[in-house]
């Protein structure tokens, strides 16, 4: 009697064992994890406005602003900080030379340029933004009144006296040197002011 | 011992006074004495790095484009289990978004290194042969105004880092369908528009002047040709 008790529960045992190493087996690859796609759905892009456009580029300052806005609250502050990217682009737009702007006799040719100025206002790649800290809750307002402060930012910074006369100097250099290849010895530029 | 308690029950009120305090702005009115918070937005971190690059680029063609990008944030439960493969939507989990954004895309010619090899002269014909047009992105604003937003009751609002992630791909899909835009083509023709009325007034006759370019690009040229800032 005893041996028949001592086999039942070696049996059991045994069934319960391999019982655990069968669903061990069958969950070997089990696995659960709770998320969301990240990935964008995909969407035409519309062209809106082509344009012909003569703008020469003699300069570009490309820019970094860390603009932040902070929002004072009861219990703690709220914090926004983002990195902003652009390029301003320093030349003269071609569409503003003025009749006459090119006068050539010989090997000689004198050239009346625009002033050397910003050539695109939109100079911010908005999109490319990075985010650095946020904490609180803000709304589109909020991004919009940095995309201002940064625009005006890389405007102080960017455009400035050294800058322009940069590209005024490189912009001589540039169209001498392009004038030589097109065979004129005596070149002459001015630039309005 | 018992006073001991006392003590460290009141300095644990003054901390917790303290912190609730922290972040308001007390200010005083000048006449009536009354007190009111001040909840205001500063600029506190204004940090610049610059880099600033000579170069002879004519701009020939712009071309504005347009997306909206959108994102279904669906939360899933997904697994495995005894070998069988489930993915369930749960209830209350989904977010939606929409961003517009508009782009700035410019090709331009780079003349920095034109010299007499580009120019062939044949009797009183002169033929310009110009380096490979090439684009860039030049700007892209996010339409803040018409950014849309759904958020189930058991979700969190999409964080700042969230969305300018979902802005960056809707950025890098932009860039992706630049070959197909035409834009390459346009700048090869617009080339012509700037240059000739420059050469009629150095003293050539229209007819006279050809301006060519190296070769017809391909969708792959076209890739090589984007001049994309990451």
């Amino acid at each position: 009697m005893k041996s028949f008790k001592f086999a039942i529960i070696i049996f059991c045992i045994s069934l319960v064992i391999i019982a655990f190493f069968w669903l061990r087996s069958c969950t070997k690859n089990d696995y659960l994890e709770l998320g969301a796609d990240d990935a964008i759905d995909p969407t035409p892009t519309q062209i809106q406005s082509i344009k012909a456009i003569g703008e020469w580029e003699f300069l570009s300052v490309s820019l970094e602003e860390l603009t932040d806005t902070v929002r004072k609250g009861f219990f703690s502050d709220d914090e926004l900080s983002r990195i902003y990217y652009g390029t301003l682009r320093l030349g003269i737009n071609m569409h503003q030379v003025e009749p006459g702007w090119l006068e050539a006799e010989g090997d000689s040719v004198i050239l009346a340029l625009p002033k050397i100025g910003l050539l695109d206002r939109d100079f911010i790649d908005e999109a490319r933004t990075k985010p650095f800290f946020e904490s609180g809750s803000w709304k589109p307002e909020d991004r919009e009144a940095l995309y201002r402060q940064a625009h005006e930012n890389m405007l102080l910074h960017g455009l400035t006296k050294e800058n322009l006369s940069a590209a005024e100097t490189n912009a001589r250099e540039q169209i001498t040197s392009l004038m030589h290849a097109m065979g004129f010895r005596k070149v002459t530029i001015t630039f309005q002011k | 011992m018992k006073k001991f308690f006392i003590y460290l029950l009141a300095a644990a009120f003054i901390v917790i006074g303290i912190l609730m305090c922290q972040g308001t702005i007390v200010q005083e009115s000048s006449g009536d004495g009354r007190q009111e918070n001040v909840y205001g937005s500063v600029d506190t971190l204004p940090m610049l790095i610059s880099q600033v690059r000579k170069c002879a680029r004519l701009y020939t063609a712009e071309y504005r484009v347009h997306k909206i990008v959108t994102h279904d944030d669906v939360l899933r439960l997904k697994g495995s289990l005894l070998q069988r493969q489930f993915n369930i939507k749960l209830p209350l989990g989904d977010r939606k978004i929409a961003i517009p954004i508009d782009a700035k895309l410019k090709a331009w010619i780079d003349f920095s290194q034109f010299s007499e090899r580009n120019i062939e002269r044949r009797g009183d014909h002169i033929t310009i042969i110009l380096p490979d047009p090439q684009v860039t992105m030049t700007s892209s604003k996010i339409d803040q105004k018409n950014v849309r937003q759904y958020v189930a009751l058991a979700r969190a609002n999409f964080s700042d880092a969230e969305m300018s992630a979902y802005e960056q791909q809707g950025r890098a899909a932009i860039i992706e369908s630049i070959p197909s835009l035409g834009i390459f083509e346009t700048a090869q023709a617009n080339a012509a528009k700037v240059l000739v009325p420059m050469l009629t007034a150095m003293g050539y006759e229209e007819r006279q002047v050809t301006i060519a370019f190296r070769k017809q690009y391909d969708a792959a040229d076209m890739k090589s040709l984007l001049k994309i800032e990451d």
